[in-house]
């Protein structure tokens, strides 16, 4: 089953697409004002990377499917298949 | 004549009370200290069937015809202190601070120079700001006025923006689905938001961008 973290897009958001978007099997899709990030196996995203400060890191999910949060720290965001 | 029954009427804070037992410091503090005015006062002998102390009742204005109010009970003695808390909410000492503190007034500002003027009456009186924050999109000072009461003044970096309110709504939606389940999770609620988000966003986004086109421009949710 697919992966898919669900980010909306405000301005601090978008570096969170962007640097999950580095990694070769995420693909950023849109779907309305929400970033989709959807892989079809576990991933993670590196909150340095990102630049984000703490109050928009671990705020920055809106939504999961297939998935669950394994690791939400100031170091990574890790998803992996339900 | 006009149907009133979808409407959203009510325009803001009429007034927050609370009451205090040192009303000469509240003065102080509201008045002399963040310069809000004095904008209107009760004074009443207790009456009614219960044994009701005679009260002062005021008001402080907070901006746009806002309002905080105290009342002043004479002769009601202070409840002792928990150990944590304010005059009004008692907790022992373990509970925990985000809990304390999670209930507040918070003020708003239009800009950093605003929020650093008062950040500066603050620092110049009995009670400076103990707290400045800047999250990405907000930036507040915080402290205690003379009764505990934690107070927030804080100003927005950005305006909100229309979709923001659209993941409100569907966070909301999503977490009165799911909190009477045994042990509800922020698990549980991202889960069933990400099926609201599949139901309603692409048409929400196409709905907004019909509106850009049209004279008045997007609406927030």
């Amino acid at each position: 089953m697919t992966l898919r973290l669900f980010v909306l897009d405000v301005p601090e958001n978008t570096a969170v697409a962007e640097v999950a978007g580095r990694d070769l099997n995420v693909a950023v899709t849109r779907l309305g004002p929400y970033f989709v990030i959807e892989s079809a196996d576990t991933f993670s995203i590196d909150r340095r990377s990102t630049g984000c400060r703490h109050a928009v890191w671990y705020s920055c999910v809106a939504g999961l499917a297939g998935c669950q949060i394994t690791q939400f720290d100031k170091d990574a965001l890790r998803l992996e298949a339900r | 004549m006009k149907d009133l029954s979808k409407q959203h009427l009510v325009r803001g804070v009429d007034h927050a009370a609370f009451p205090t037992f040192d009303p000469a410091a509240t003065v102080r503090f509201y008045r002399d200290v963040l310069g809000f005015p004095v904008v209107h006062s009760i004074c009443a002998a207790g009456w009614g069937p219960e044994n009701h102390p005679d009260f002062i009742h005021f008001f402080f204005d907070i901006g746009n015809d806002d309002r905080i109010a105290f009342f002043y009970y004479f002769g009601l003695p202070q409840p002792p202190s928990l150990g944590k808390g304010d005059v009004y909410a008692r907790f022992d000492p373990n509970t925990p601070d985000f809990f304390v503190r999670s209930r507040h007034l918070a003020i708003h500002v239009d800009s950093e120079r605003h929020l650093l003027e008062y950040r500066r009456r603050l620092d110049a009186s009995e009670w400076p700001v103990e707290m400045q924050i800047q999250h990405e999109t907000i930036e507040s000072i915080y402290t205690h006025d003379p009764n505990g009461y934690m107070v927030e003044i804080t100003r927005a970096l950005r305006p909100v923006t229309p979709q923001e309110d659209l993941d409100a709504n569907l966070t909301i939606d999503a977490l009165v689905d799911i909190v009477d389940r045994p042990g509800a999770s922020l698990d549980d609620l991202l889960t069933r938001k990400a099926e609201l988000i599949v139901e309603r966003a692409a048409a929400w986004q196409e709905q907004q961008e019909r509106l850009v086109e049209s004279p008045e421009g997007p609406v927030h949710a």
